[in-house]
């Protein structure tokens, strides 16, 4: 008995025992199968890799030969280039693998171009696979030959040619997890929620700034942003300004003490200044006349909204009349005028560009500048049902209203509004002659929202020290500049504006840290 | 003894005849001049010369004005219902024509402190004549400031549109002052088109139907109801058939406007109305008014004597 049982359990044992070499034996034949193939596959790489030394890594670029080639750049790949065999320095936009053939499309800045790595007796299957391989962002060195495509290639901005590659090598290779994909950058935010793909929320795109602004919106954005720069410069320049620079950490508080940040300075601190103004008019005071200065300005104000900054790039004019401050506001407007001129004439490509992921109306504007008078300006307001006092201040929705009622019926997004209240503007603004009530300031506007403040300044000593202190202003702290105005001074005004608010308004983008570099608000201190 | 004798060539003492009709005047370089009279030599005036000289004056000027009268009245005799004041010796541009008056509060509403600001936004391709001759005329009978902007659509404008209201007024900088704007906006439009209040009013399009509002604020829109009928009609016929039609139209209007203009000095009778304004600046605007029938030149003629159209003639090739 106990014999059969051990022959059974025996037999179970060996049934069991057959059963598991049956196992072990096909696992190892088909570990045996797949080594065979790897080693096939490896006799086939290493038999047939002809084009070897058309791709590849290079070794870090440390300087170490001077290469006598001309790499032409992505924007000049057109038709007349076609059949000519080039490099190209560019990034990797895209690459998709079909087959025998990899796509690539090239990027360098705002333009994009297809290029095509196809097996054949140029390159191998490696290099092919080497290619489909290559990270996205990657900097590549391509040599290729420029080809007509008879179909236009709509997706990229070279869209009559495209590049059949011969050699392709990797420059700086990009880690394969980027923290956001640019195509989702670069989409609009309707087509996202239409059609579930993913769009990148701000605070992702400032974390990663570096690779945020790589997208052809953002180089449009910021091409635009030096455009009104150097517009503002110029135009300056040909009316006889003369650019100052103005000290930025300074001994007392210019505008107000609230919103000013506190630097420590040796043994006591100092402040960073919240406007160049005392500056601007010491200058006036000094016969230079006209001057501009740009410049950052810090204001310490805790405002988390889209169109505050706690650091910007401030544009600021001041300028000596000679009898009526309005020589002042037609000289700003026409500053204006002419740089929304030049970006009309010149940067339609960048606006154009901004317009495809935020689509806004063109901005448009009058020439000479429409001024309106604040009661005109109330008077509307009230005829539009809106409660409020002659002499209070327009609060932002009623600015925007304005602004609307404004383009409705004179269809410019861009206008002054003059003679504000003399209870709402600061201690130095000269009071209107005629009515004391009013005083001799104004705003500008840009789609409904304020770029400028400006007024005529107070220029006579005695009459700013009453100023100041019925504002209950310490006349200690301001005593320099007080002192400034005791011996001669012109009469004099100015404004100032933000070029990043103002380059946002123009392109009707809603948020002033798309078009501010490397924002700082309350909440971001970085990068 | 002297060398040489040189016979005398005429005798000493030849009696000269002094024509009677010149007079005589005092021998400057002769003796008798007491110092007295040196002073003369520095500007100051013979008593009796400055007599002389103001009654020549006087009698110039009464030369001049009798002239400006006769010309005046030249004209008058030409120009029915002119009112010209005949004794202005410079024809400038003639006092209002248009002798009613209108409620400014309740065509454009009531005034809120603000300048009523009439807003036209006008293709420079095509300028609006009428609207600049009721601009000239709105200006005679109310404080108007006006302005021409030049719009972000249109590139650039030729100097002559930019000063087509006449020069900025003086008090430009206090719109308060002011009891009408007229805001001119040369734009990238297919359609004249005018803003007054955009709450509670919708643009108006069109040259013509800009025109008849602004005439309405001239108080001077016949009262008589088949005369109005008779003034739309003429304005219809200029805008459908002169401007817009071919040139078969455009011969028929200038044949009726003829037949018109033979029985009464103005299109509507004996008044001076905005038909006539209308129609001569698309007659004008047409051209060849040279070829013109007799009596719309005649026509023509007396709305330049007029002086409301002298703002127009920059704008005619």
């Amino acid at each position: 008995m106990q014999y059969r049982a051990g022959e059974e359990e025996q037999q179970a044992q060996s049934k069991k025992a057959l059963k598991k070499q049956q196992k072990e034996a096909e696992k190892a034949a088909k570990k045996a199968e797949k080594q065979a193939k790897l080693a096939a596959e490896q006799q086939e790489a290493d038999e047939d890799d002809f084009a070897k030394d058309r791709y590849g890594i290079c070794p870090m670029v440390q300087s170490q030969q001077k290469l006598d080639r001309a790499l032409v750049r992505v924007q000049d790949l057109t038709p007349e280039k076609a059949e000519q065999q080039i490099w190209v320095r560019a990034r990797i936009h895209t690459s998709r693998a079909k087959g025998k053939q990899c796509f690539l499309v090239l990027r360098h800045q705002q333009f994009t171009v297809q290029a095509l790595l196809a097996v054949g007796d140029r390159a191998s299957k490696q290099m092919v696979k080497f290619a489909a391989n290559l990270t996205k962002e990657s900097i590549i060195d391509v040599e290729a030959v420029v080809k007509k495509v008879e179909q236009k290639i709509e997706s990229c901005s070279q869209q009559d040619v495209e590049l059949h590659v011969e050699r392709i090598f990797v420059i700086s290779q990009s880690e394969a997890r980027l923290p956001l994909q640019l195509e989702d950058a670069v989409r609009p935010e309707g087509e996202g929620d239409e059609e579930g793909r993913a769009t990148v929320n701000q605070d992702t795109r400032l974390d990663n700034r570096v690779i945020d602004l790589r997208t052809t919106t953002s180089q449009a954005i910021f091409r635009l942003q030096s455009g009104v720069c150097q517009l503002f410069r110029d135009t300056l320049i040909n009316k006889g300004f003369v650019e100052i620079q103005t000290p930025k950490i300074i001994s007392a508080a210019s505008e107000g003490g609230a919103n000013v940040f506190t630097v420590s300075y040796f043994k006591t601190s100092a402040y960073l200044a919240q406007s160049p103004q005392l500056y601007k008019q010491m200058c006036i005071c000094a016969d230079f006349d006209k001057v501009f200065c740009v410049g950052p300005v810090f204001r310490a104000e805790d405002s988390n909204t889209h169109r505050h900054l706690t650091e910007f790039v401030g544009l600021d004019i001041e300028m000596a009349f000679n009898y009526h401050y309005h020589e002042v506001i037609d000289s700003i407007t026409d500053t204006m005028v002419q740089i929304f001129k030049g970006l009309r004439d010149r940067f339609q490509t960048e606006i154009q560009m901004v317009n495809k992921q935020y689509p806004s109306e063109p901005f448009k504007f009058l020439e000479p500048t429409l001024r309106l008078e604040y009661k005109e300006a109330v008077a509307m307001l009230k005829a539009a049902g809106v409660e409020m006092g002659d002499e209070e201040d327009l609060s932002t929705p009623n600015e925007k209203l304005l602004g609307r009622l404004v383009k409705d019926k004179y269809d410019t997004d861009f206008y002054v509004l003059d003679k504000y209240p003399l209870a709402v503007r600061p201690f130095y603004t000269m009071p209107d002659p005629n009515n004391p009530k009013y005083s001799n300031s104004y705003d500008m506007f840009m789609r409904g929202e304020e770029i400028l403040s400006g007024a005529q300044r107070v220029h006579d000593a005695q009459l700013l020290t009453e100023r100041a202190m019925h504002h209950g202003i310490d006349l200690e702290k301001i005593k320099a500049y007080i002192d400034s105005f005791r011996y001669g001074a012109p009469p004099h005004a100015g404004g100032g504006i933000g070029l990043e608010r103002v380059t946002m308004l123009y392109l009707g983008l809603h948020n002033v840290r798309q078009t501010s570099m490397f924002p700082r608000d309350p909440k971001r201190l970085t990068p | 003894m002297p060398m040489y004798k040189v016979k005398p060539v005429s005798p000493a003492d030849i009696k000269i005849d002094v024509p009677s009709c010149m007079y005589k005047s005092p021998n400057v370089h002769g003796h008798g001049m007491n110092c007295g009279e040196h002073a003369l030599q520095n500007g100051e005036v013979d008593p009796s010369l400055k007599a002389l000289e103001e009654r020549q004056d006087e009698v110039l000027r009464r030369l001049y004005e009798l002239k400006a009268t006769v010309d005046g009245f030249a004209k008058t005799v030409t120009t029915p219902d002119a009112d010209l004041d005949a004794s202005t010796p410079s024809p400038g541009p003639a006092e209002s024509v248009f002798k009613g008056t209108a409620d400014l509060d309740s065509l454009l509403g009531k005034d809120l402190g603000a300048l009523r600001d009439i807003v036209i936004n006008a293709n420079p391709a095509r300028p609006p004549l009428s609207l600049l001759v009721l601009h000239a005329l709105l200006c005679q009978r109310y404080q108007v400031l006006s302005s021409v902007h030049v719009h972000s659509s249109v590139s650039a404008v030729p100097p002559p549109l930019l000063s087509c209201l006449g020069p900025r007024h003086i008090d430009s900088y206090a719109r308060q002052r002011f009891q009408l704007g007229f805001t001119l906006i040369w734009k990238d439009v297919s359609e004249l088109q005018m803003k007054f209040s955009t709450q509670s009013m919708c643009p108006i399009e069109g040259e013509a139907n800009v025109a008849r509002f602004l005439f309405r604020l001239l108080g001077a829109e016949p009262q008589d109801p088949a005369a109005a009928t008779q003034m739309d009609c003429w304005i219809d016929k200029a805008v459908f058939q002169l401007s817009e039609g071919g040139s078969k139209d455009r011969a028929a209007v200038l044949r009726s406007l003829n037949a018109a203009l033979g029985r009464s000095p103005w299109l509507l009778g004996q008044e001076f109305s905005l038909a006539d304004i209308v129609c001569a600046c698309f007659v004008l605007r047409a051209g060849q008014t040279t070829s013109a029938p007799v009596n719309v030149q005649r026509w023509l003629k007396s709305c330049q004597n007029l002086g409301h159209f002298d703002c127009v003639y920059p704008f005619l090739q």
